[in-house]
C-alpha cells in the first residue's frame, strides 16, 4: 500500500556532489537526468530521503554555488534574488524590507528560525505538497497511481483545495509563492541547455497541468534566482496567515496583498490567496473591480463577500470560505492604513 | 511547621547535567561492539502476517539477525505484543533485524517481502459497538482494563434498538460493561430545575515525549544489561524482566534520566525486549533507535472518548445528579483505566448528590493507548467546564459561583465505594486564583475589543488521586557523615526524585550538601517504590524517605544510648550530630562516627538483617549498602485510610480573533492545591508545563484515522501540533495554597495531572466565552471550528464523530 | 568504494569543491550499503573530511547521506546534540553552525566543512564555567526533562551572540523553533533573560 519504508530516517546511499559553480552542476543534472536530486536547504528533501519514498542516485547540493546566492539591485528599482538565498537572509534584508516587505513578512512566517536559517528562497518556492495522503506514501494520482484519497466521502480533507482541483485537491505550501504571485515575480531557471524566465503565475502548475509536479521545472532545471520588478517597489503590502499553530504550521489559508494607489483610488493591485488551490490563487476579478475605484468600506466589503466565489469544498474544509472572506476584507483595511 | 528543607528551593543534582549535554538518556549509551536494530512493523491497520520472506534482507552486508513473533513470548489475553503475526494497528511491529549499522538494518528492513492477508478494521468505537461490525480483534471486539485483572477481550455489542432509540447527535447507551452509582438519578432528576442532556467527543492524542523510546541492550555473564527510557526507575524491574522472560535479579536496569513520559513511560512497554532478544540471539549489544514515526506509533495516546452527560441543576446552579455514559477507545489492547479516572473526577468535584456511570470500552485498530496526564480526569473537565459555564448562563449566576457552589471538600467521597478524601481545598484555590488572577476586572472587560477581536476569560478544575503507601524507602550513612539517599524514584523530568530525598534530609537533620542521591541503575540498591505517574511520587516517596529516614534516625539514637549511656529518647539530632538532650559536646556523636559504630555492630545497624516487611526487590536492593554504614530502610506503613487528592484551578484570559479563529492567550495562572509546598521552583514548572500540554490538548492536537484505510494523519511533529512558545503566554503564573494533607508526615501530596486539565478546560471555556456561548462539545476546538462557528456556519465533523483532522 | 578513475576526476575536479585532504579509501571500511558496491559518480565527496567542531578540528570519516546530528553523536561521541524527531520539526538538535542555529539533523555533515560548529559541549569555558544561558538555566530550573534542552540553549547562545540585549519577545521569537513537550517554556525564558539582564526573573509566582 504504502510506499514509505518501515525502516525510516536512515536516507539511503547516495552519492553527494557538491557543485562549486552552476555549469558543473547543471551538466551534472543533465547527465544524470531523473536519476538525480538537486538540493539547496535541503529541508523538504530529507524528508523524502528519511522516507525512503525517493531514492536519487545522485543529490547535487548546490550550496557552494555563490551565484546563486544575494539580493540584488536591478536598474528598474526591483531586486533579483539568487535562489538559495535563505529565509532569514530575506527576512532580514534591507533592501527586500523597504522594497518588497510582503516577501520579507511572507519569509517570517516559514516554519521556525532554525529552517529559514538553512531553508532557501527555492526550495521554499519549489517544495512537494503536504497533502498528508499523498506524504503518507500512497500511491495517489500525484505519486503516479489512480486515485485520490483525500477527495472522497470519507477523506480527511481539512487542509485541501477548494479551487482548480483535478483529480487531485492538493494545496501550495510555499508562503513565499503567495507573496510573489503577489509582486508579479520573474522566476530565472537554467538547464545545462539555456536558460528561460518564467512568471511566477506560470511557474506554479496545478494538476490539471502536471500532476506529478507543483512547478514548470524540468527535471535538469534549477531555479537560479527570483527577480522582483521595480514596479511594486515600495507599495503598501500586506500579508496573512492562518494556522493551527504559530510556529513551523502550513497556512490554512493565507493572504498577501499589494497596493498601488494614486490619490485615492487604487492604481494597480495583486490580490493572492495561499493554501486554497495547488497553486497561489490570485483574484483576478476582484483586482480587476477595485482598480480606479477608492476602497471604501462599502467596497471591501462587497468585494470581499465575493473572495470565495467558485470554491468548491470538500467535507472538512468549508471553513476556507470564511476565512478567505475575512482575510481579504482585513488585507484591504489594513493595507489601506 | 517550619522545615529547613521542605519548602524551600535547591539545586537538583541532575540539572547540571542537562544544562552541559552530559546527561545520557538511552541512546546515548555505547558499547563496545555496539550494533543496529530496525523494526518492520505494519502497514495495515489489521492484517495477519501470511509469509516472511527474509532470504534477500538477511543477505544483505552486515545484517546480524532477525527475531520475529516466533523468536518472543506471546502476552497473555489483549495485552500488546513485543512482536506479532497478527498486528492490530498501522505501526505494529512483526519483526527486527540487527546490522553493523542502522543503514545496513534500514536496507534490510527494505528487502523483506512480506505476504499479508489483510483483516477488517475498526477504528470507531462506537461503530465497533453495532452488531455486525468488524471486531478490531480476533478474540473480541472490547476490552475493559479492571484493577488488578487480567486483561482479556470480549464480544460486547448493542442492538439496532439501541441506536436507533436516539436522535441524530445523541449517544446511544446501550449495555455496559461497567457501571457504579451514588444516589439514585430519578431522585435527582426529579429534584432539578434545569436538566441538560449533552453528548459530547474528546479527541486521542498522542504523548509525543520529545525522547523517542529507545532502548539498548546486552547481555553479561548471564544477566540483561537494558538502558531504558523510562519515567520510573524500580518499578520496571519486575515487568522488564517478565517481558524480558528472566528473574529480577538476572536485569540490570539503567535509566538516569528519561526525555519526557507523561504517563506513557511509566512502566515497562513490550518494545523494550526487543533488542534484548536480538543481543541474545547474535551475541552483540544492539541499539534501538526509535524514530518519531515509531514513537507515535507505539509511544501511547490518550483515550478518546465518546460520551452523554445529563446534569440537573437546580436554580440556585446545585448540581443534584449526573448521568455519564463513557465510550472509551481501548485501542487494541487493553488501554488504561481511564473510565475509572473519568468517573472518579466527575463525581467527586462537582458533588452531585446522585450518580451513575455506565461505560463501554471497545476495541480500535489505533495504536496501543496508555495512561496520559490525569487519563480520563482530563477528557471529563474539557467538556464538563463548559457545560457549567452554559448553565451559570442559563441559570444567571456567575462561572465562580457555579464552581463554587458544586465544589467538593474535605472528607468528600470519591469513586464507587466513596471514600473519603483526605483533603481537599477546591473552594479555597478557586477563591484565590479568582482574586489573584483579577477574575471579576477581567469579566467586566471581556468583549469585544477595538481591532475586532474578542477577550474572553476561562476558568477551569480538575482533580487527580495524588498517592500511594506501603512501598520502601532506604538510605546509607557513612564513616564520614555523609547520607547516601537510595531512590527506587525515577527521573521523569519533575525533581521529585530529590524533592521527596529532602525529607530523610530533613528528618536526619543533616545539610543538603551532606546527601548523595543514588538512583538511576539497580545496581545501586535501589528500594522499590510504585512508578512515576498518578501524580504520586510526592506523597509515596516524601512518606517512604521519611520512614526511612525514621529508621536511620531510631538506630542513630540507639547506637549513641549503647555509646553514651541513657535512653535513645534522650536524644536529638541536628546538624550532623547526635546528641543528649540539653548536654554539651561531650555528650555527642558525630553521624560519622555512629556510622562506624553501626558497621562495627552490624545486624539491623549496618543492614545486614532486613526488616520483615520489607518488599523482597528492596531486600535485594539492601545488599548494595549491606555491612557499608548505618542504614536506614524501613517500608512505609504509616497509616493510610483515605484517598489522597490533588486539585487545581486554572484561569485564563484570552483575544479570539473571530475572523481568522487564531487564539491569543494572554494570561494564565494556575492554582494548585498540593498539600505542604515541597519544592517551590519545580512545582511551578509542573503547574505551568502542564498548563501547555492542557492548551495543545484543547485545541491543536488530537489523533484522526481515515477511515478508508487505517492510515494515521497525525504521525509527525507538524501534523501533532504540540505548542510552541508562540502558542502560549510569555509570561505564565503559578501558585499554591500550601495547606498540608493529614495522611503525609509532612503534608505532601502529588499534583502533575490536574494541572495539565485545569488549564485546557479554563481555555476551552474562554474560547466558548469568546463565541458569545458556542459549546462545541467537542475536544479539541481547532481553527477550522472556531471559524466556522464564529461565521454561524455547521461545523464539518458530525456531532458524535472520533476522527476529525 | 573503487577509486574514481582519474581521466573523470579531471574533468570534473574544477567544477567540484576539493573536500579537503585526498583520503586513501584503503583503511575505510565501507558500510554496506547497496548502493556502494556500485562506483560513486566522479565529483561525489571524499569520505574523510575535517570539520572544525568547538575550537577543535576533528578528522572524520562521514558518509554523503549522514546527517550532522549522526556524525555528532555517533562518530564523535557529542551525544548531547539530541535527536527527537529527525525531521526539523522540534530543534532539540539544534547546533551553532558559523553562528547560526540550525537543526543538525536536517543539515548533511558534508555541507558543515569549513565552517565553525558549535554544540552544547562546547559552551563550557576551559576551566569548567558554564556559559551564563547554562548557568542561568540551573538558576531559574529551565529544564524539566532536559532532552530538549541542549537545543533551547544552543538557540539562546545564537541570539545573544547576536543581540546581547534582547527583549523578552525577541527571545520568544528566537527560540520558537524549539519545542518542549513539558511545557518549560516559560521558565526557559526566564532563563535567557537572566543571562541576558543578570536579573532573577522568578517574579511572577505566588509560590
Amino acid at each position: 500500500m504504502a510506499r514509505i519504508s518501515n525502516a525510516r530516517d536512515m536516507m539511503p546511499r547516495f552519492d553527494l556532489v557538491q557543485a562549486a559553480d552552476l555549469q558543473s552542476a547543471l551538466d551534472i543534472l543533465a547527465a544524470h537526468e531523473n536519476a538525480a536530486w538537486v538540493i539547496g536547504g535541503g529541508q523538504d528533501s530529507f524528508d523524502w530521503f528519511k522516507d525512503r519514498a525517493k531514492q536519487p542516485e545522485v543529490v547535487v547540493d548546490l550550496n557552494a554555488v555563490e551565484e546563486l546566492r544575494g539580493v540584488r539591485e536591478q536598474e528598474d528599482g526591483g531586486l533579483e534574488i539568487g535562489s538559495l538565498t535563505t529565509l532569514a537572509e530575506l527576512q532580514d534584508d534591507p533592501m527586500v524590507n523597504e522594497r518588497f516587505s510582503l516577501l520579507s513578512s511572507a519569509a517570517g512566517r516559514v516554519a521556525s528560525p532554525q529552517i529559514r536559517n538553512v531553508g532557501t528562497l527555492g526550495g521554499n518556492l519549489c517544495q512537494d505538497t503536504r497533502c498528508w495522503y499523498y506524504r503518507q506514501g500512497l500511491n495517489c494520482y500525484r505519486a503516479g497511481g489512480n486515485t485520490c484519497y483525500a477527495n472522497t466521502p470519507e477523506g480527511l480533507n481539512r487542509e485541501h483545495c477548494v479551487y482548480g482541483a483535478s483529480r487531485c485537491v492538493a494545496v501550495s505550501p510555499s508562503d513565499t509563492a503567495t507573496a510573489l504571485v503577489a509582486l508579479d515575480a520573474v522566476m530565472l531557471v537554467q538547464s545545462a541547455t539555456g536558460r528561460r524566465e518564467i512568471p511566477a503565475r506560470e511557474f506554479f502548475v496545478g494538476p490539471s497541468q502536471n500532476i506529478r509536479g507543483m512547478t514548470a521545472l524540468d527535471p535538469a532545471e534549477v531555479l537560479v534566482a527570483v527577480r522582483l520588478p521595480g514596479q511594486w517597489a515600495g507599495a503598501k503590502f500586506y500579508f496573512e496567515k492562518v494556522a493551527d499553530r504559530n510556529t513551523w504550521d502550513f497556512a490554512l489559508v493565507s493572504v498577501a496583498a499589494a497596493v498601488k494607489e494614486s490619490g485615492n483610488t487604487v492604481e494597480d493591485i495583486r490580490l493572492v490567496f495561499g493554501a486554497v488551490e495547488c497553486v497561489p490563487r490570485r483574484l483576478d476579478v476582484i483586482e480587476q473591480r477595485l482598480k480606479g475605484n477608492e476602497l471604501t468600506e462599502q467596497l471591501i466589503s462587497e468585494v470581499a463577500a465575493s473572495a470565495s466565489d467558485g470554491a468548491v469544498t470538500l467535507n472538512y474544509n468549508h471553513f476556507k470560505l470564511p476565512l478567505m472572506q475575512n482575510l481579504l476584507q482585513r488585507a484591504l483595511h489594513r493595507v489601506e492604513s | 511547621m517550619a522545615y529547613k528543607l521542605i519548602g524551600k528551593n535547591f539545586t537538583p543534582p541532575d540539572v547540571r547535567a542537562k544544562v552541559t549535554g552530559k546527561a545520557r538518556y538511552a541512546e546515548d549509551f555505547r558499547l563496545d561492539g555496539m550494533v543496529f536494530c530496525k523494526m518492520l512493523s505494519s502497514p495495515y491497520p489489521h492484517a495477519r502476517v501470511v509469509d516472511i520472506d527474509a532470504s534477500e534482507a538477511l543477505s544483505m552486508p552486515g545484517v546480524l539477525g532477525m527475531i520475529t513473533a516466533d523468536d518472543v513470548p506471546a502476552q497473555n489475553g489483549a495485552h500488546e505484543q513485543i512482536l506479532s503475526n497478527e498486528p492490530l494497528h498501522v505501526g505494529a511491529p512483526i519483526l527486527a533485524i540487527a546490522a553493523e549499522t542502522e543503514e545496513q538494518a534500514a536496507d534490510a528492513v527494505d528487502k523483506l517481502n512480506i505476504s499479508y492477508e489483510q483483516l477488517p478494521f475498526q477504528l470507531d468505537p462506537l461503530e465497533a459497538l453495532r452488531p455486525g461490525s468488524a471486531p478490531a480483534r480476533s478474540d473480541g471486539n472490547a476490552t475493559l482494563l479492571e484493577y488488578r485483572q487480567p486483561a482479556a477481550a470480549s464480544y460486547h455489542y448493542w442492538s439496532e434498538e439501541d441506536f436507533n432509540a436516539v436522535s441524530e447527535g445523541e449517544l446511544p447507551q446501550g449495555a455496559s460493561m461497567k457501571d457504579w452509582a451514588v444516589g439514585d438519578i430519578e431522585t435527582g432528576f426529579a429534584e432539578s430545575d434545569y436538566i441538560m442532556d449533552e453528548s459530547f467527543v474528546v479527541a486521542a492524542n498522542s504523548h509525543h515525549s520529545m525522547e523517542p523510546r529507545s532502548t539498548l541492550a546486552t547481555w553479561e555473564a548471564g544477566k540483561c544489561h537494558v538502558y531504558g527510557s523510562t519515567q520510573s526507575q524500580a518499578w520496571v524491574n519486575a515487568g522488564l524482566a517478565q517481558y524480558l522472560g528472566i528473574e529480577q535479579q538476572d536485569l540490570v536496569y539503567i535509566a538516569p534520566f528519561c526525555g519526557g513520559g507523561f504517563g506513557s513511560k511509566g512502566s515497562a512497554y513490550p518494545s523494550m525486549a526487543i533488542p534484548a532478544y536480538l543481543s541474545k540471539k547474535i551475541n552483540r549489544p544492539v541499539m534501538h533507535r526509535f524514530t518519531r514515526t515509531e514513537e507515535y506509533y507505539l509511544g501511547r495516546a490518550r483515550s478518546s472518548f465518546q460520551a452523554r452527560a445529563k446534569i440537573g441543576f437546580t436554580n440556585e446552579g446545585k448540581i443534584k445528579a449526573i448521568d455519564l455514559y463513557l465510550i472509551k477507545d481501548a485501542g487494541p489492547n487493553e488501554g488504561f483505566s481511564d473510565i475509572d479516572g473519568a468517573s472518579a473526577c466527575v463525581n467527586l468535584i462537582y458533588s452531585p448528590d446522585h450518580f451513575r456511570l455506565r461505560a463501554v470500552s471497545p476495541n480500535t485498530n489505533t495504536p496501543p493507548r496508555g495512561p496520559q496526564r490525569g487519563p480520563g480526569h482530563n477528557q471529563m473537565v474539557v467538556s464538563f467546564e463548559p457545560l457549567l459555564d452554559k448553565a451559570a448562563a442559563h441559570l444567571g449566576i456567575s462561572r465562580l459561583a457555579i464552581r463554587k457552589i458544586n465544589a467538593a471538600q474535605t472528607g468528600s467521597g470519591v469513586g464507587p465505594n466513596q471514600t473519603e478524601i483526605s483533603s481537599l481545598y477546591q473552594l479555597e484555590a478557586l477563591e484565590k486564583g479568582a482574586i489573584e488572577f483579577d477574575l471579576a476586572e477581567r469579566e467586566a472587560v471581556s468583549g469585544p475589543t477595538e481591532d475586532g477581536k474578542v477577550r474572553a476569560v476561562g476558568v477551569g478544575q480538575a482533580y487527580h488521586p495524588a498517592g500511594f503507601n506501603g512501598f520502601d524507602g532506604m538510605l546509607r550513612i557513612d564513616t564520614e557523615g555523609k547520607v547516601h539517599i537510595h531512590t527506587g524514584v525515577g527521573n521523569l523530568g519533575t525533581y521529585s526524585y530529590a524533592g521527596t530525598a529532602r525529607v530523610a534530609a530533613e528528618v536526619l537533620g543533616v545539610d543538603w550538601n551532606d546527601v548523595i542521591i543514588h538512583r538511576g541503575d539497580s545496581r545501586e540498591g535501589l528500594p522499590l517504590i510504585i512508578g512515576q505517574f498518578g501524580s504520586n511520587t510526592s506523597f509515596t516517596a516524601s512518606r517512604t524517605h521519611f520512614a526511612a529516614g525514621t529508621d536511620a534516625a531510631d538506630k542513630i539514637k540507639e547506637i549513641a544510648a549503647i555509646d553514651l549511656g541513657g535512653e535513645a529518647s534522650d536524644y536529638t539530632l541536628a546538624n550532623g550530630q547526635v546528641s543528649r538532650n540539653g548536654s554539651g559536646n561531650d555528650q555527642s556523636l558525630s553521624l560519622g562516627e555512629v556510622a562506624a559504630r553501626a558497621i562495627e555492630i552490624g545486624g539491623k545497624y549496618s543492614g545486614q538483617v532486613a526488616p520483615e516487611n520489607i518488599l523482597p526487590p528492596t531486600v535485594a536492593a539492601l545488599k548494595a549498602v549491606e555491612g557499608l554504614g548505618l542504614v536506614g530502610i524501613a517500608n512505609d506503613a504509616l497509616s493510610k485510610e483515605q484517598e489522597v487528592g490533588a486539585y487545581a484551578a486554572g484561569f485564563v484570559e484570552i483575544e479570539l480573533d473571530p475572523k481568522t479563529g487564531q487564539i491569543e492567550i494572554l494570561d494564565y495562572l494556575g492554582v494548585a492545591d498540593c498539600g505542604t509546598v515541597m519544592h517551590p521552583q519545580s512545582l511551578a514548572t509542573q503547574i505551568k508545563g502542564a498548563a501547555v500540554m492542557g492548551f495543545g490538548m484543547a485545541v491543536t492536537e488530537g489523533i484522526a484515522y481515515d477511515p478508508q484505510n487505517g492510515l494515521a494523519a497525525n504521525v509527525g511533529l507538524y501534523q501533532a501540533k504540540p505548542p510552541s512558545y508562540l502558542d502560549v503566554p510569555s509570561v505564565m503564573r503559578a501558585d499554591a495554597l500550601n495547606l498540608p494533607d493529614p495522611q503525609n508526615p509532612v503534608g505532601i501530596k502529588g499534583i502533575g495531572e490536574p494541572v495539565l486539565g485545569c488549564a485546557a478546560s479554563a481555555l476551552i471555556c474562554a474560547v466558548s466565552e469568546a463565541l458569545g456561548g458556542y459549546y462545541f462539545k467537542r475536544t479539541p476546538v481547532r481553527t477550522d471550528m472556531i471559524v466556522n462557528a464564529a461565521a454561524g456556519m455547521k461545523l464539518s465533523q458530525s456531532p458524535l464523530q472520533k476522527h476529525s483532522q | 568504494m573503487q577509486t574514481i578513475d582519474s581521466q573523470s576526476r579531471r574533468q570534473f575536479i574544477k567544477g567540484v569543491i576539493a573536500s579537503g585532504a585526498v583520503a586513501s579509501t584503503g583503511g575505510l571500511l565501507l558500510a554496506g550499503s547497496p548502493r556502494s558496491a556500485r562506483s560513486a559518480v566522479a565529483g561525489s565527496v571524499e569520505r574523510l573530511i575535517s570539520l572544525n567542531i568547538n575550537g577543535r578540528t576533528r578528522r572524520v570519516d562521514v558518509l554523503p547521506n549522514e546527517t550532522l546530528a549522526m556524525t555528532l553523536r555517533y562518530k564523535l561521541n557529542l551525544t548531547g546534540t539530541k535527536l527527537s524527531c529527525d525531521r526539523g520539526e522540534c530543534g532539540s538538535c539544534t547546533v551553532i553552525v558559523d553562528g547560526l542555529n540550525i537543526n543538525s539533523c536536517s543539515m548533511l555533515t558534508h555541507n558543515v566543512r569549513g565552517k565553525q560548529i558549535r554544540t552544547i559541549e562546547g559552551l563550557e569555558s576551559q576551566d569548567g564555567a558554564l556559559h551564563p544561558v547554562q548557568q542561568a538555566m540551573i538558576d531559574e530550573l529551565g529544564p524539566q526533562c532536559g532532552f530538549c534542552t541542549s537545543g533551547q540553549i544552543m538557540s539562546a547562545v545564537a541570539l545573544l551572540d547576536k543581540n546581547p540585549n534582547p527583549s523578552r519577545e525577541d527571545v520568544r521569537q528566537a527560540l520558537a523553533g524549539n519545542l518542549c513537550r513539558c511545557g518549560a517554556y516559560d521558565h526557559y525564558l526566564n532563563a535567557v533573560m537572566r543571562a541576558a539582564t543578570g536579573e532573577n526573573q522568578r517574579v511572577h509566582d505566588g509560590i
